[in-house]
């Protein structure tokens, strides 16, 4: 069941006790991301043309390079967050690249200057918080019930981990904005400035496929 | 039908999905309290039983022994064959952690046991990684701050 999911194991890096591994599951999802942040990097922003309510012209909305600046660095830091994401082979080391994805997102979307934008990302900021409570939570309570935290040795621990796991459901969920906390999210994706919010919808989509997966093996 | 519209309208403010989520979590927590929790006797962090050291060794709640660059220190780990120098460098500490050392029996629980006095292996040798990533989301966090704050108009 472990080995059809995460495939055959091509090497290791290890850093002392955290070991990132590279499988054949975690490859593809490390090389997308990885395409993806040297998309983000090599690309120019959108344009946007805005119709106008009751006047004539349109507005055409820019990105100035300063937020431009600023905007491409957080999406790049995503990038390689989520790259670091697919990789590790640590339940602890992985709730924390979760939440540095999930401020990195924040970071995106911080430097447009429209009041909906920045609200969203606010309380988007918010349920990020929150989501570290069961994330943490959960990594702490699978620490005491098995005594360690590493994935390769998890899976040959019998032992029944189904609240863990649900509540490390419900923190991925708040990290990445799914379903029903979607809101304050489909906001930010309203923003101007193409690639670097496809980083915020990316990073969600492959943290979500690695968290099922993690799941399933643990 | 008309209802649960409205719950759909709810739910598409921005503002009220923090206040969901917080509900989501605390059901959940709920359902927790009746799940079996017990505490697995073979940790790989372990942590000694507490006062076990009071007023037997300076170092109180974090003597593990050895000597730094001679003898390692008693540490477990999850894969030791990946860190040849484990527990080296735990017992290091400062010409003035020393000197503060042996003077109280309570050097383990003040200020000055932490950086550059007891070197905590976990922290930076075996979770290493742990601990870049925490101080990075920190930084980054620092980063986005101060962009807003320096270029508010």
């Amino acid at each position: 069941m472990i080995s059809s999911i995460i495939g055959q194991l091509f090497g290791i890096v290890p850093f002392g006790d955290i070991v990132f591994g590279f499988s054949e599951f975690s490859i593809i999802g490390f090389v997308v991301a990885l395409i993806f942040t040297i998309v983000v990097y090599l690309t120019k922003p959108e344009k946007q043309l805005e119709a106008q309510k009751f006047r004539v012209e349109d507005k055409l909305e820019v990105v100035s390079l300063e937020e431009l600046k600023i905007r491409r660095m957080m999406a790049i830091v995503c990038g390689i967050a989520t790259a670091g994401a697919m990789l590790t082979y640590d339940l602890f080391d992985y709730a924390l690249f979760l939440t540095l994805v999930g401020i990195a997102n924040i970071g995106i979307v911080s430097a447009v200057k429209k009041d909906w934008v920045l609200n969203a990302s606010y309380q988007y900021g918010l349920i990020a918080m929150i989501a570290t409570l069961p994330l943490f939570g959960s990594a702490g309570m699978i620490l005491a019930k098995t005594g360690t935290l590493s994935l390769f040795e998890l899976p040959k621990i019998p032992t029944s981990l189904l609240f863990e796991k649900i509540i490390f459901a419900a923190g991925m969920a708040g990290e990445t904005g799914i379903a029903p906390f979607y809101a304050s999210k489909a906001e930010m994706f309203r923003a101007p400035g193409s690639p670097y919010i496809l980083m915020i919808h990316l990073s969600s989509l492959l943290l979500i496929v690695r968290t099922v997966e993690i799941l399933l093996t643990i | 039908m008309k209802k649960l519209g409205k719950i759909w309208n709810y739910l598409s403010k921005p503002e009220v999905v923090p206040r969901i989520f917080s509900i989501f979590i605390a059901l959940i927590f709920v359902f927790g309290l009746l799940m079996p929790h017990y505490l697995n006797p073979d940790q790989l962090y372990p942590k000694p039983v507490p006062h076990s050291q009071t007023l037997k060794t300076p170092l109180a709640p974090y003597d593990r022994g050895g000597v730094p660059l001679k003898v390692p220190a008693k540490l477990k780990s999850q894969y030791p064959q990946y860190e040849p120098d484990l527990g080296m460098i735990t017992a290091y500490l400062t010409p003035v952690a020393n000197w503060i050392k042996d003077k109280t029996y309570y050097f383990g629980t003040t200020i000055v046991s932490t950086p550059g006095g007891i070197l905590d292996e976990i922290l930076y040798y075996t979770r290493g990684m742990d601990t870049v990533l925490e101080s990075s989301i920190l930084l980054i966090s620092f980063i986005i701050f101060s962009w807003m704050f320096f270029n508010k108009d």
